[in-house]
C-alpha cells in the first residue's frame, strides 16, 4: 500500500481548478443535504484544513448523510464506526492477532486506517475507546504494541454526536474536543428545502446515487493549494487576539489552546480558499471563531447557571474585539469597553 | 415649577445679594433699584425660555438680549428705534459711559453720588455676573464655582476702598452663596427622588435633619470665620493687634489734644487712616467750585524719625493784614478769591484749624489763633480746633505748565533754599535723581520728572498695610518695594525734590472728601498728605503723587494723573477747567454746585471720548474676524486633510501586474503606492462617513464596514460599487500578498461622498461642511490622550512619592 505522506501532498492547484474542484465537491454534496450551503461549505473546509470535524445536533437532521455524502464523494478509503457502549479501542486501532500459518503475530489494522472515518454517536462509546482516537487524530499515526503505524493523507476524522438526552453516553474529555477542529450544528433545514427534500427522498435515497466527484490525490493536492494561502502577520494578530480573548473572559474556565490557533488559522485559510481568494481575511476568522473555538471552552458555573453558552460566548468576543490595525492604533476606537461582567447599569435619567 | 426653574430664580436673588457689599461704594440707593431690575428681567427671560423649553443656546441668548434691552433703557442716548431697541448710537453712548466710568472711579472718592456712568457700569457687571450665575448653577450644575463671579462683586468694594469694608454686606453676600448651595443641593435630592424620613413620610425641604443642621452649622461657622479671622490677624487694615499697638504708643485716636509744635502728624495721619471706626472730623462748605486739599499742616524738617514740623511760629490772625499771594502777580497765574466755612467736630482734636492755601482773612477766630506766613497754616497754643465753627477768606492760585516753567532756580541766598533742600545724603536717591532730572532743563521740569515717576507704570502701588516711612531708610525701602500709601508718596517726593536742590516739604490735610448738602464731609479717612515745592515767584505749589483712583485725590494742571488713560490731553489744557468756570459759581447754590462739579469733572476728561466710539467697533469686528477664524478652522483642516489623501492618491502609477503567480509578497514600490493609496483613500472614507453621521466599528473588518455603509446609507448602483471598491481595496493593502491596482478610488470617493450628502438632512450636511466631525472627534481623542497621560504620570509620582513617605518607612520596619 503506497502511503504518500503529509509532507508530499503534490503541488498546489491554479485558482480555476481549485474552484471547479471544490464547486464541484460542495455541489455534489448538496444534492443530498439541502438548502445547508454554509456547513456543506464549513465541512470542506475542515478537510481541507486537515482537521477533523464535529457534527453535535439533535437527531434526525442529516448529521451522518453529511459525513457519508461527503465520504462519498471522494473517492478515497472510507470506514464507519457506530460507537456503542462495549465497543473496545481495538476496534478502532486495530488489533495484533496470532496467525496460525505464519506463526506469527499480525496486524489487523482498525477502522481508523482510511482517508474518511465516520464516528458515529461518538459520545456512546466509554472514555476509554473515545481516547483511542487521540493519537491518530493528531499525530496521525497508530501505535499497537509498540509498532507505529502512519496514517494516509487526506485523514480525516467526521463525528457525530447527539447534545440532548445524555442518559448512558459519556461526554467527550476536553484532550478529545480540542483535537476537533470545527464543531458544526447541522440546525432544521427551512420549509423549502424541506419540501424539496420530501419530493427528492421519497423514491429513493439520493446518497446511493451519489458518484465521487474527486479522489484522494485531487483532495491533496487541495490541501496543498490551502496551505499556500497568504496570511498577512495582521491576521495573524487577530487570531491570537481572538483566542487570548477567550482565556481572559469572565465566564470562561478554560480558555482555548494554542492548537486552536493553529487550527483557526489552517481553517480560514481552507475557507479563504473556497471563496477564490489567495489570502485570508479577519472576516475569515469571525466567521469561523465560533464553530472553531467554542467547543473548547469550558464556561463557568455562573456561566452555565445563566445560560451563557459557549457560542455566546464566543460571538460576543468577536463582537467586541476591536480589529487589529496594521498601521497603529484605530482612531476611531471610542467604544468604551464594557463592564467585566457584562451588566450594564443604565444611567438614571432625568 | 421644576427644580431649574426655581433654581434659576434663587441664582437671580443670590446674585442680588452677593451685590450688597456695594452698598459701600454708592451715596443712594439708586443703583439697587436698577440693578434689582436688570437681574429680574434677566431671570424672567431665562425662566421664560425654559417654560417654553428653549435649547440652551436660546436660553443665555435670551438672558443677553434681555439685559442689552434693560441697559438701552435705562442708559438711553435719544436715538434708539422705538425707545427700546439698540442703534448704532446706543453703543456709542455705552462707549461713552465706559470712558467716563474710567473717569469717573479716578476723581470721585467714596462713597460716590449717582453718577449715570458709574450705574451703567454697576448695571452692567451685576448683570452679566447674574448671567454667569445663572451659566453656572442652572445649566453646568456647578454652583460652587458661582461663587467665583460673586466674590468678583465684592472684591470691587474692597478695591475701591482703601481702608476695610463694612463686614455685614460680606455676611449678607455669604448668605446668598450659601442659599444658592442649599438650594441646588436640594434640587438635586429631589431629582434623584423624593426623600423619606425613616418612618416612610415625605421629608419637607426645610425639616431639621441631623445632616442639614450640621451642614448649616458649618456654613454658619464658615462665615463666621470668614469675618472674624481677619479682624485678629495683625498686618491686615483693621488689625486688632495693630490697633493695641498703635493706641499702646500714644498715637491712635483720642490721644488727647497734643501741643502744636510736638505732634507728629506723620504717625497721627497713619494712625488715622488705619482706624476701623470712620468719624466725621470736618465739614467744609466753599465758594469754590472745586476746591484742592483742606490743609492743616506741613513737615519741613527731616530729623532722625524723618518729616517732622518744627514749631510754628505766626502773628494772630485777628490782627489783619494777612499776607495776599496777589500782591505778587506772575504770569500765567490765575487768582480768584473764595469764601469757606469749617466746621470742626469733637473728634478734631489738634490745636490747628484747617484751611486752604493762602488765606487772606478769618472770622470767627479770636486771637489767640495765630497764623504762620510761611507753612500757612493757622494755630493756637492754648485752644483747641475741636466743635469749633470758623471762616475765612482765601485766594486760590491755579498755575500753568507753561508759567511754572518760567521760574529761575532758587537763589542759594534765599533763606528758603537753604531751609528747605536740607536731606541727609543718600546715595541711592542722589543716583535716582540724577538718572529721573537727566535732561529737564528746567526747575519745573525736573519736579515733574520726580512726580511722574511715583507713577503705577513705574511700579508704584498704592496700600495701607505698610509701615509709615519718612526716615532715610523707610524711604529707600518705599522706593524699592514701591507699595506705600500717602505719606509714603508725599515724603518720597519731597525727599527726591530736595535732593535735586529744589525746596520741597510735605504737607497735611483732607483731601476733598463726599459732598453732602453741599458741603464736603471729611472724615478720618480722608486725612492726606502731599508734596508742596516751592518755585521762585510763584511760592509753594502743591503737587500730589499719591494715585489719585486710591484716594479720590484732586488733580491739578500742573500735576496731572499720570496714571490716567490720556495724561497728555489733560496737561496740555492751557487753565484747568476749573479755572475758567470757577467765576461763575461764586454765587452757586449747593445744589448748583453738586451738578457743576459733575460738569466740570465732564468736561475736563472730554478728551479722550473722541475715541470712544470707535474701539468698541474695532474690537467687535477683530472678535467676530478671530470667532469666525476659529469656527473655520475644523472645516479647514478637514479640507486640507482630504487635499492631502486625494494627492497622495492621485499619484499612483496605474499599472495592472498580474496577480497570479508570484508568491512572496511584493514589496515594489508600485505595490508599496499602491498599499498607500488605499489606505489614504479608506481614511477618507471612513472620515466621510464619521462626517455624515453613519458610524465607524473598531471592530469590523473593511469589508463589513463597506457593506454596512451601502446598507445604512441606503447606496444603490454606483455609489454602492465605489464603497464595495474601496473596502476591497483597504482589505487587499492589508491582507493580500497583492494590493489592488489601478481602481478609480479618488471617483469612487467623489461618489460616495455626493450619495451621502445627497442623502442627508440640511443639518448633517451642514455640520459636515463646517463643523466636521471626523476633526472634532479627533480632537477629542487627543484631548483624553493627553488627560489620560496626565493621570498615568501624576499616579507615577504620586506612588513615587508615597514610597518615601515616612509613615511607610515607619510601619515598614521591623517590630522588635
Amino acid at each position: 500500500m503506497t502511503t504518500p505522506t503529509w509532507d508530499e501532498l503534490g503541488g498546489a492547484l491554479p485558482n480555476e481548478e481549485f474552484r471547479a474542484a471544490s464547486e464541484a465537491i460542495v455541489a455534489n454534496i448538496e444534492q443530498v443535504i439541502e438548502g445547508k450551503s454554509a456547513t456543506v461549505r464549513l465541512a470542506l473546509a475542515v478537510l481541507l484544513a486537515e482537521g477533523h470535524l464535529l457534527i453535535e445536533d439533535v437527531p434526525g437532521v442529516g448529521k451522518t448523510k453529511l459525513a457519508k455524502a461527503l465520504a462519498r464523494s471522494i473517492d478515497c478509503s472510507v470506514r464507519r464506526i457506530q460507537f456503542t457502549p462495549d465497543l473496545l479501542p481495538s476496534d478502532v486501532t486495530g488489533v495484533s492477532v496470532y496467525n496460525q500459518e505464519t506463526r506469527d503475530f499480525e496486524f489487523k489494522p482498525g477502522a481508523v486506517f482510511a482517508n474518511l472515518v465516520v464516528g458515529d454517536e461518538i459520545n456512546r462509546a466509554s472514555p476509554k475507546t473515545q481516547s483511542a482516537l487521540l493519537e491518530c487524530m493528531e499525530e496521525r499515526q497508530v501505535t499497537v504494541d509498540g509498532t507505529t503505524y502512519e496514517l494516509q493523507a487526506p485523514f480525516m476524522v467526521i463525528a457525530t454526536q447527539n447534545p440532548i438526552e445524555m442518559e448512558g453516553t459519556y461526554p467527550l474529555p476536553e484532550a478529545q474536543r480540542d483535537r476537533f477542529t470545527a464543531r458544526i450544528a447541522m440546525g432544521y433545514p427551512d420549509p423549502r428545502a424541506e419540501l424539496a427534500m420530501l419530493s427528492g427522498h421519497g423514491a429513493t435515497d439520493p446518497l446511493n446515487n451519489l458518484r465521487a466527484v474527486a479522489d484522494a490525490a485531487l483532495v491533496r493536492r487541495l490541501i496543498a493549494t490551502v496551505r499556500d494561502v497568504h496570511c498577512a502577520d495582521a491576521v495573524k494578530q487577530y487570531a491570537i487576539a481572538l483566542v487570548t480573548a477567550t482565556r481572559e473572559a469572565p465566564d470562561v474556565r478554560l480558555g482555548a489552546s494554542p492548537r486552536s490557533t493553529l487550527q483557526l488559522l489552517r481553517t480560514a485559510r481552507a475557507f479563504a480558499a473556497l471563496e477564490g481568494r489567495d489570502y485570508v481575511l479577519p472576516d475569515d476568522l469571525q466567521n469561523l471563531a465560533v464553530p472553531v473555538l467554542a467547543h473548547r471552552l469550558i464556561p463557568t458555573a455562573d456561566a452555565q447557571l445563566s445560560r451563557r453558552t459557549t457560542d455566546t460566548i464566543v460571538a460576543d468576543i468577536v463582537h467586541r474585539l476591536p480589529l487589529p490595525h496594521d498601521r497603529g492604533r484605530s482612531p476611531y476606537d471610542t467604544r468604551p469597553v464594557p463592564p467585566v461582567d457584562g451588566r450594564q447599569y443604565e444611567s438614571r435619567g432625568r | 415649577m421644576t427644580g431649574r426653574r426655581r433654581l434659576g430664580l434663587v441664582a437671580a436673588g443670590a446674585t442680588l445679594l452677593s451685590a450688597a457689599p456695594l452698598s459701600a461704594i454708592f451715596d443712594r440707593w439708586t443703583w439697587l433699584i436698577q440693578c434689582t431690575l436688570a437681574v429680574g428681567l434677566v431671570a424672567g427671560a431665562a425662566l421664560l425660555c425654559r417654560t417654553l423649553r428653549a435649547p440652551l443656546w436660546a436660553q443665555l441668548a435670551a438672558q443677553l438680549g434681555t439685559l442689552l434691552l434693560v441697559l438701552t433703557w435705562m442708559f438711553p442716548s435719544t436715538e434708539e428705534f422705538l425707545g427700546l431697541l439698540p442703534s448704532p448710537e446706543t453703543f456709542a453712548r455705552f462707549g461713552e459711559l465706559m470712558v467716563e466710568a474710567g473717569q469717573d472711579t479716578r476723581s470721585y472718592g467714596v462713597p460716590v453720588p449717582d453718577r449715570n456712568s458709574l450705574l451703567f457700569l454697576t448695571v452692567l457687571g451685576i448683570g452679566a455676573v447674574s448671567i454667569l450665575v445663572d451659566l453656572l448653577t442652572v445649566v453646568l450644575r456647578r454652583p460652587a464655582l458661582a461663587g467665583l463671579p460673586m466674590l468678583a462683586v465684592y472684591s470691587v468694594p474692597v478695591a475701591v476702598y482703601v481702608e476695610s469694608v463694612p463686614v455685614l454686606p460680606f455676611v449678607v453676600g455669604a448668605i446668598g452663596f450659601l442659599w444658592l448651595l442649599v438650594a441646588d443641593n436640594v434640587d438635586r435630592v429631589r431629582r434623584f427622588g423624593r426623600r423619606f424620613t425613616g418612618e416612610g413620610r415625605d421629608v419637607d425641604v426645610w425639616e431639621p435633619s441631623p445632616l442639614a443642621a450640621a451642614g448649616r452649622r458649618l456654613a454658619a461657622i464658615g462665615v463666621a470665620v470668614a469675618v472674624l479671622l481677619p479682624l485678629a490677624v495683625p498686618g491686615l487694615t483693621t488689625g486688632l493687634l495693630t490697633q493695641l499697638t498703635a493706641s499702646g504708643v500714644g498715637n491712635g485716636p483720642g490721644n488727647g489734644p497734643g501741643g502744636s509744635g510736638r505732634i507728629n502728624l506723620f504717625a497721627n495721619l497713619s494712625g488715622q487712616l488705619n482706624e476701623t471706626r470712620t468719624f466725621e472730623m470736618a465739614r467744609v462748605s466753599t465758594t469754590e467750585r472745586d476746591p484742592f486739599y483742606l490743609r492743616f499742616g506741613v513737615g519741613d524738617v527731616i530729623n532722625e524719625t524723618g518729616f517732622a514740623n518744627r514749631p510754628p511760629t505766626g502773628r494772630s490772625v485777628t490782627r489783619g493784614n494777612l499776607p495776599d499771594p496777589r500782591q505778587t502777580a506772575a504770569a500765567g497765574v490765575a487768582r480768584q478769591q473764595y469764601r469757606a466755612t469749617v466746621q470742626l467736630t469733637k473728634d478734631f482734636n489738634m490745636n490747628l484749624a484747617p484751611s486752604y492755601a493762602s488765606v487772606v482773612g478769618t472770622e470767627d477766630l479770636n486771637s489767640t489763633w495765630l497764623y504762620d506766613t510761611n507753612a500757612q497754616v493757622i494755630f493756637s497754643n492754648r485752644e483747641s480746633g475741636s466743635d469749633r465753627t470758623y471762616s475765612f477768606d482765601y485766594v486760590r492760585t491755579l498755575y500753568t505748565p507753561q508759567a511754572l516753567r518760567t521760574a529761575e532756580r532758587v537763589p542759594e541766598s534765599n533763606p528758603v533754599r537753604q531751609q528747605f533742600t536740607d536731606v541727609p545724603p543718600l546715595q541711592e536717591v542722589t543716583d535716582l535723581v540724577a538718572n529721573l532730572t537727566r535732561g529737564a532743563d528746567t526747575e519745573y521740569d525736573k519736579v515733574r520728572a520726580i512726580y511722574e515717576h511715583f507713577s503705577a507704570k513705574k511700579g508704584f502701588r498704592y496700600s495701607l498695610q505698610t509701615e509709615p516711612a519718612a526716615s532715610g531708610s523707610q524711604i529707600l525701602a518705599f522706593l524699592d518695594s514701591k507699595i506705600g500709601f500717602c505719606q509714603q508718596y508725599a515724603a518720597a517726593m519731597a525727599w527726591l525734590t530736595r535732593e535735586a536742590g529744589i525746596p520741597a516739604r510735605v504737607a497735611f490735610g483732607f483731601t476733598r472728601g463726599g459732598l453732602s448738602e453741599g458741603a464736603y464731609v471729611l472724615t478720618n479717612k480722608n486725612l492726606h498728605a502731599w508734596t508742596e515745592v516751592y518755585f521762585e515767584g510763584f511760592g509753594w505749589v502743591p503737587f500730589d503723587a499719591t494715585p489719585a483712583a486710591a484716594v479720590g485725590g484732586a488733580r491739578s494742571a500742573w500735576a496731572p494723573d499720570v496714571d490716567a488713560v490720556t495724561p497728555s490731553a489733560t496737561a496740555a489744557t492751557p487753565t484747568g477747567t476749573t479755572g475758567t468756570t470757577a467765576p461763575d459759581s461764586s454765587a452757586g447754590t449747593a445744589a448748583d454746585q453738586t451738578r457743576d462739579i459733575d460738569e466740570g469733572l465732564t468736561g475736563t476728561t472730554g478728551g479722550p471720548v473722541d475715541s470712544g466710539p470707535s474701539w468698541p467697533t474695532i474690537a467687535l469686528v477683530a472678535g467676530a474676524a478671530l470667532l469666525l477664524a476659529l469656527l473655520a478652522v475644523p472645516a479647514l483642516l478637514r479640507r486640507a486633510t482630504r487635499r492631502r489623501r486625494h494627492h497622495a492618491t492621485a499619484a499612483a502609477p496605474v499599472t495592472a501586474t498580474a496577480a497570479a503567480g508570484s508568491r512572496p509578497v511584493e514589496v515594489t514600490s508600485e505595490v508599496l503606492q499602491a498599499r498607500a493609496d488605499a489606505h489614504a483613500a479608506w481614511d477618507e472614507l471612513v472620515d466621510t462617513m464619521l462626517d455624515f453621521n453613519v458610524p465607524v466599528d473598531p471592530t469590523e473588518t473593511p469589508r463589513t464596514t463597506a457593506q454596512r455603509l451601502i446598507t445604512r446609507a441606503k447606496l444603490t448602483g454606483e455609489p454602492a460599487e465605489s464603497a464595495t471598491l474601496l473596502g476591497r481595496a483597504e482589505e487587499r493593502a492589508r491582507y493580500a500578498r497583492q494590493p489592488l491596482q489601478g481602481g478609480e478610488l479618488i471617483t469612487a470617493l467623489n461618489r460616495i461622498r455626493r450619495a451621502l450628502g445627497a442623502a442627508a438632512d440640511r443639518r448633517t450636511r451642514l455640520r459636515a461642511a463646517v463643523m466636521p466631525p471626523s476633526v472634532t472627534l479627533r480632537w477629542k481623542l487627543a484631548l483624553a490622550d493627553a488627560s489620560e497621560r496626565l493621570m498615568a504620570r501624576s499616579t507615577r509620582f504620586r506612588d513615587a512619592f508615597v514610597r518615601i513617605s515616612p509613615r511607610r518607612l515607619l510601619t515598614a520596619r521591623p517590630k522588635h
